[in-house]
This record gives C-alpha cells, structure tokens and sequence, in this order.
C-alpha cells in the first residue's frame, strides 16, 4: 500500500543534483561526494580507482542505508593535490579503461570468429 | 600534475562463445570492474518487456492478474533495447508511453472452438513490430507452416493458458524498456558468474614421500576433480586448476595427514574467468557490450557538474588569499 515506487531506486528526483560536493571543514583537502541514486556498482569502481592514485590519502564510500538510493564517497588527499581533481582523474581513467575494455573486446570477437571459420 | 593517468589496459580471451552462452577470461584488472561488469549485466542493461496489458475479454481459468504477470515474464528479443526511450523520459508522448519510440504493442486473440484443451502460448502474440517479439517466435513458425499433423503444431512458444471450449482470451499488451533493476523480468542475464584464477603449486619433494595409497586418498579428498595421479609415473598432476572451487579440502588433507604444505593454491587476483548466460533476448556477447557501454554511461552521469567545480575553485582561491594574509 505504502510501498515507494520501484523507479524510485534509479530516477533522481525533480530538483535534486546527481552528485553534491562536501568540502571538509576541519580538514584541508578532504570531501565528501554525495551521489544521489547509485550503489556499489559506481562506488566500488571509484574507491579502487582512487586508490592508484599516490596524492590520494583516503578514499573510501558507504551505503549510509538500503533504502535511501545514494552514496557517500569521501576523498581525502596530498596537498599537491584536491578531493576534486581526484575525483575527477578517477572518473577519466575509469571511462578509458572501459573504452579500452570495449575496444579489445570486439577485437577479440573478430578473432574468434577467424578462428573457427 | 596534468597529463598523469593511472588508467589500466585489460585484457581479454574469449574461450567460447555461442549465441546464449559465453566464457572469457578477463586480465589485467580488479575485482571492482569484474564485479561492476557483473552487477551492470543483471541489473541495468536495458531490455523489453510487457508492462501494460489491457484485457478486452478474458472467460479463462485463470483471472486478469495472473496472465497479466505471465505476459510481463515472457523474454522479448531486445536488439532494439538500447537504441529506445524509457517512456519516463519520451517526450514523444509525454511519459503516457504509448509511442513508437518507447513502446511495442502486442495483441492476443484467441477463441477455443474445438473439443480439444487449447494451449494459448507466446507464439499467438501478434507483435506491431517485427524487431521486437517473444525470443522462440521464429522456432514456432518453421513447425507451424508444413506441418500436417496438428499435435507438432504450437510444440514451442511459451504457454500462458488453456482454454477449454467456449473460453476465449483477448487482451492487448504494451511492451516497454526497462532494466532488472526495476523488475527481475527486464534482466537479460540468466547467469553471469566471475571466478578468481588459481595457481596451484604441488611440492613434488614433499609429494613423493607419500605412497600409492596416500596420493591417492589425497586426490580423492577434494571433491570437484582437481588433480589426478599419472598412471605411469604415479606422480600427482593437476588436469584442471580450475575446477578447485576455494573449498580447502585438499589443504586440510595434507594437514591431516602430517604433510602440510604439499600443495599451495592461491588466487591470481588480477585474472577472472567469466561465464555469462543471457536469456536469449540479446545475444551473451551483446549483452557484455551493453553493459560496458552502460557503465560508461553511469560514469559520466556522476561527473561533477561545471557550477560546483567553479564554486570550489572560488573558495579555494579565498583561501589561498587569507593563507597569504596569515
């Protein structure tokens, strides 16, 4: 009866931001990124990603709760760096990975395909 | 600091490939991108589905609901999934989705006449479109058109109902986009699993202090077909790593037995092998595609918008001015 819409989990709602940026007050070159309707699909990727990077000091994301669809990613990093432009080195070098994971894949496919004609 | 990327550049085999089934293995990458690929396949690539069915009569055994939720489970063959609208977001026909652009209708018109139980299956559904229609339609028809006998006939396609004589169904359905993240009968994977790769390590000294009977008791202990002993030599070999299933079995024999240390198994923890099993509404290489180019897609949606990167930069230009002051 009172059920929320299964759309719910995936629609950002009217009038809010996908991602919102947090900027730690007590510590300098810290943050928080809230995005608004993703999980550990999007989390996981990003954590690990950011982990490669040497001027990040922390990188970590939670779940706060099931039922509320959003992640909290929190950056912390060197001061030669900024939580932004990890995030957002993060977000380039995963979108080319899985450029580069698209490419080899056809390649492969045409491969195979020689093979067994 | 411009110009420096930690990008990694996977790679991948392909081992089988059929048109519903597909086995690969994936390198050079982490469990974080095995399990993304993994989660995007069930969850969010995109596919077809009855969503709406509205049902003019319906003098069958079983009521509207029920073969409402029978037509929704009924695979759909989705090729032109990704190219479609969700109706959510359709301006064509303002989200009532009910536009060519988001949408297929379907119509099912079926009356028994005759003494025998008929079976209304998916082969009766009449689609609007010739992209889109239930995944075994092709099979049905190839038996239907030159069969004489009448038993052969509608042997395939997916039953919905029977009706005896005097029943009668007649509904229209509307199929739509839509991903398993909303309802299991969009997920377009039937399976899809990843592994680690093992290597395993036998400590051949060790294993040679054992006898006859003893290797072959140890073989034995693990219970998927790991190693095995060579009739000639009597030395153990593996004849397949991977069919180790992470169970221990093995190392704790070795323990039993007083010899611990006679294998060593640990997982290769950039290598996975996947198997990926589609529902036959895309094909299971398609389906990796897809879900490559939706996690691509997610990505750039969680890319900071352009006015809180200036806010920021503002701020940290104010702070660089007071760290000058002070």
């Amino acid at each position: 009866m009172n059920a929320p819409d299964r759309y719910e989990r995936f629609v950002v709602p009217e009038g809010t931001k996908k991602v919102s940026y947090e900027r730690d007050t007590k510590i300098i070159n810290a943050a928080s990124f809230i995005i608004e309707r993703e999980d550990h699909t999007i989390g996981n990727i990003l954590r690990m990603q950011l982990h490669r990077d040497p001027n990040t000091l922390f990188a970590g994301y939670k779940l706060p709760h099931p039922l509320q669809y959003k992640i909290i990613v929190r950056i912390h990093t060197a001061s030669q760096s900024s939580p932004m432009q990890a995030y957002n080195q993060a977000i380039n070098d995963l979108d080319k990975e899985l450029e580069h994971l698209k490419k080899v894949f056809q390649a492969e496919k045409i491969r195979i395909e020689n093979i067994s004609l | 600091m411009v110009g420096v990327s930690y990008q990694r550049f996977p790679t991948v085999k392909i081992r089988e490939m059929k048109d519903e089934y597909m086995k690969f293995e994936l390198r050079d990458t982490d469990a974080s991108i095995a399990n993304a690929l993994r989660r995007v396949m069930i969850a969010e690539v995109p596919t077809i589905a009855i969503d709406l069915v509205e049902i003019m009569s319906n003098s069958s055994v079983l009521n509207d609901e029920f073969i409402s939720h029978r037509l929704g489970l009924i695979p759909l063959v989705s090729k032109k999934a990704m190219e479609m609208r969700f109706s959510r977001d359709c301006d064509a026909c303002d989200g009532d989705g009910q536009c060519q652009y988001c949408s297929v209708e379907f119509c099912l018109n079926v009356r028994c006449e005759g003494d025998q139980t008929l079976d209304v299956t998916s082969g009766d559904l009449r689609s609007f479109d010739p992209m889109v229609m239930p995944v075994d339609a092709n099979i049905g028809k190839d038996f239907d058109e030159d069969s004489v006998d009448p038993s052969i006939q509608k042997k395939s396609g997916i039953i919905i109902v029977k009706l005896r004589r005097g029943q009668e169904l007649n509904l229209r359905a509307i199929a739509r986009k839509g991903i398993g993240k909303d309802h299991a009968k969009w997920s377009p994977a039937a399976t899809v699993t990843f592994m680690y790769q093992p290597e395993i390590h036998i400590n051949e000294q060790l294993m040679e202090t054992l006898t006859l009977d003893e290797k072959e008791d140890w073989v034995e202990s693990s219970p998927t077909k790991v190693f095995d002993i060579d009739p000639k030599t009597h030395q153990v070999v593996v004849v397949d790593p991977e069919a180790y299933t992470y169970d221990d079995e093995v190392i704790k024999k070795s323990e039993a037995i007083g010899k611990p240390g006679l294998v060593e198994i640990y997982p290769l923890e950039d290598s996975f092998i996947f198997t990926v099993e589609s529902t036959g509404v895309i094909s299971a290489y398609q389906l990796v595609i897809n879900a490559l180019e939706i996690l691509k897609q997610k990505l750039d949606a969680v890319r900071l918008s352009d006015d809180a990167q200036e806010n920021d930069e503002q701020f940290g230009e104010l702070r660089q001015h007071l760290g000058g002051v002070l």
